[in-house]
């Protein structure tokens, strides 16, 4: 009995096609969106220069630009400070560079410096950057010695990516949102098409129902969960890292949303009334709880109170070990608070929805 | 299932005694009991909100009984409604089936719920599903949707098998169609209750006939028999060339609520008859004697529409 039911129920979750969006291509069509994004990586700046080559000061300026990794560089020699400004304005450039040779022997050429960078900080490091280009001309022109000599290189240390830190968010967001919204929503629709009557009058007990139903929807987000997680990893989030102690966190972690689903199908009845009631209560833990962003980015009135949800424990440990690699075991802080979680909306489960009076 | 009494072919497959239902201040069932034997199809009626459904969802184990025993195959219903549940066939008004399974899987999910069950292919034939074994219950018609739901109250091979309203909203060639299968399923051997609030299916179909009201059981017996329990079961409708006597047709032993009056065709008497032939015999007589043509004359028994009225003073459909 009890495989004949799984296996129905899981029929049941996998040709609902709502179901389906929600556990899978919602998800992935936010991986997608975000891996489009290229968070995190520096972009090059545009510059044109208006500088005559053929005058030794022009020759070594260009020259020394082209070293600068950052910057996309286009010589237009004769340009005024008018056509300078016209290109900034057209977005054609991001930096106009205007060098005017010297008036008269023993006299320096001019270089005057134009951006049209919003960004203060990116401001800033483009002009230390030309502005340390212009000095080292001026010392390979003059030919003085240097007095302190710089290497600079870059160190191969792994840092996280936004999208790396992305990946178990937005698996945790999938996981929640299915199992909330797809288990509410069937436990209403049976209600409301008297199936669960119908079930009522056999001689199957009431537990084995909803063990079988939620059973479904674990197995279901198991596989949800493996889905997404190799999706991710392809598009570069790390989540393989967190091993099978990522995956026993995520399937644990739904239950909590499950139970929440229960207790939703039985206080609010109407199956839109109970899509709505789902959708109020995921989205904002969606947000509040990071899965795109860190909570530490939100005001700190509000975080004692995200410290309180299911889904900001079941993310950090699932980050933790993907992305710092630490050991399930080491997750036991966010499994007491989810196991309260999982109890304590059990409970409630239990009490919210009468089977009787279906 | 220790403990619990078996009952013997010749003991009543229903035994229902006082049975009461209270909900707060309303009482939805007020105390009937009455006996449904093997092999029966045993009909309830009465209007909506007259009992009938919380009657049978006492019998059937879904709902306690304020007061009062049912004793259901020998079983205790409200000591152990499970037991009862797994030897009873249910199909429930508007209760419908899982959408997206097919109705192969509905029949195998439903049967794993029992110890006994029927094979889906064999159930599906009984009511020439066969070919929508694969189909989801949203392609099928309405007709459709009952034949699969009687069937589907079929599932544990039940020797008991309770209709809620199994004809409702179905077109009379469906409804034909429906009962034939209703017979089927008694003729294989189970006792058949059926709720119903429509009087002809209850005189088609059943060997015995409760009438509902107001949560009490108010009539019960053959269909034939609460006709015959009318004062006039029969109703008479005479057509002459000409006008007969009145005072002699009131005079007529057995004729009751006599009306004459004149249209398009003659002179139409109606009334209503303790006796089909003697009326007749003296009706025509009287027509003979008074030297007018018999157009036409009607003779109609009495329905339980008529039995209904009289014994609840209301109608049923309407």
């Amino acid at each position: 009995m009890t495989r004949t039911m799984l296996g129905a129920s899981l029929k049941m979750v996998v040709r609902d096609k709502q179901a389906v969006f929600w556990a899978l291509a919602f998800p992935i069509l936010f991986l997608g969106v975000f891996r489009l994004f290229s968070f995190g990586s520096v972009d090059t700046t545009d510059i044109v220069v208006g500088a005559d080559t053929r005058t030794p000061a022009g020759a070594a300026l260009v020259e020394s630009l082209k070293g600068v990794q950052f910057l996309q560089m286009r010589v237009e020699p004769g340009l005024t400070e008018a056509a300078a400004l016209t290109e900034l304005a057209a977005n054609r450039a991001d930096v106009a560079l205007l060098l005017t040779p010297s008036s008269a022997p023993g006299q320096p050429a001019k270089a005057e410096m134009i951006d049209a960078i919003n960004d203060p900080i990116g401001s800033s490091v483009t002009t230390a950057a030309i502005r340390s280009v212009i000095d080292g001309t001026n010392l390979a022109l003059t030919g003085v010695p240097r007095a302190i000599d710089l290497t600079a290189r870059t160190a191969r240390v792994e840092r996280t990516t936004f999208f790396q830190f992305l990946g178990p968010g937005i698996i945790g967001m999938g996981l929640m949102t299915f199992a909330t919204i797809s288990l509410a929503g069937s436990l209403s629709r049976y209600r409301e098409e008297g199936v669960l009557r119908r079930i009522r009058a056999t001689p199957l007990p009431p537990w084995r129902f909803f063990s079988s139903v939620l059973g479904a929807h674990i197995l279901v987000s198991l596989m949800q969960v493996i889905v997404l997680a190799v999706v991710a990893q392809l598009l570069g989030a790390k989540v393989f890292d967190g091993g099978i102690g990522f995956i026993l966190v995520a399937v644990y972690g739904t239950v909590i949303f499950l139970n929440i689903g229960v207790i939703i199908a039985g206080r609010v009845h109407g199956r839109g009334a109970v899509e709505g009631a789902a959708n109020a209560v995921t989205m904002p833990m969606m947000f509040l709880s990071g899965s795109f962003f860190p909570t530490s980015s939100l005001p700190a009135a509000v975080r004692p109170f995200v410290e309180l949800l299911p889904l900001t424990h079941m993310l950090h440990a699932m980050r933790a070990m993907a992305l710092e690699h630490e050991s399930f075991f080491a997750q036991w802080p966010a499994l007491l608070v989810m196991t309260a979680w999982v109890l304590g909306t059990l409970l409630l489960a239990r009490w919210s929805f009468s089977y009787a009076d279906a | 299932m220790s403990g619990i009494a078996r009952a013997s072919t010749s003991d009543p497959v229903i035994a229902a005694r006082g049975l009461i239902k209270r909900y707060g201040t309303l009482t939805a069932l007020d105390g009937p009991s009455f006996e449904v034997a093997s092999g029966e199809i045993f009909g309830i009626l009465g209007p909506n909100g007259a009992g009938k459904t919380t009657l049978v969802e006492i019998l059937e184990g879904l709902t306690p009984a304020t007061e009062g025993t049912a004793s259901v195959l020998g079983i205790e219903v409200t000591e152990h409604p499970q037991a009862v549940k797994a030897r009873i066939g249910v199909q429930l008004q508007a209760a419908s089936y899982h959408q997206y399974l097919t109705l192969r899987e509905i029949l195998q999910l439903f049967g794993s719920f029992y110890p006994k069950r029927a094979d889906p292919m064999e159930l599906l034939h009984r009511v020439r599903l066969e070919d929508r074994a694969d189909s989801r219950m949203r392609t099928l018609s309405g007709g459709m949707k009952q034949r699969f739901s009687i069937v589907a109250a079929l599932v544990n091979e039940p020797d008991l098998v309770f209709f809620d309203e199994p004809t409702a909203g179905l077109d009379p060639d469906a409804r034909l169609d429906l009962w034939q299968i209703v017979r089927e399923v008694r003729d294989a051997g189970a006792t058949v209750v059926l709720t119903t609030h429509y009087m002809e299916e209850a005189e088609a179909l059943c060997d015995r006939v409760a009438f509902m009201n107001a949560g009490q059981m108010v009539a019960l017996d053959t269909p034939q028999g609460l006709i015959r329990s009318l004062n006039a079961p029969y109703r008479l409708t005479l057509t002459t060339a000409h006008p007969l006597p009145e005072a002699d047709v009131r005079g007529i032993p057995g004729a009751l609520e006599v009306v004459q009056e004149r249209t398009a065709d003659g002179f139409v008497v109606r009334m209503r008859a303790q006796t089909a032939p003697s009326v007749t015999t003296a009706l025509t007589t009287l027509a003979g004697r008074a030297g007018t043509d018999i157009i036409d004359l009607a003779v109609e028994p009495g329905t339980l529409e008529d039995v209904f009225l009289s014994v609840t003073g209301r109608r049923l459909n309407g």
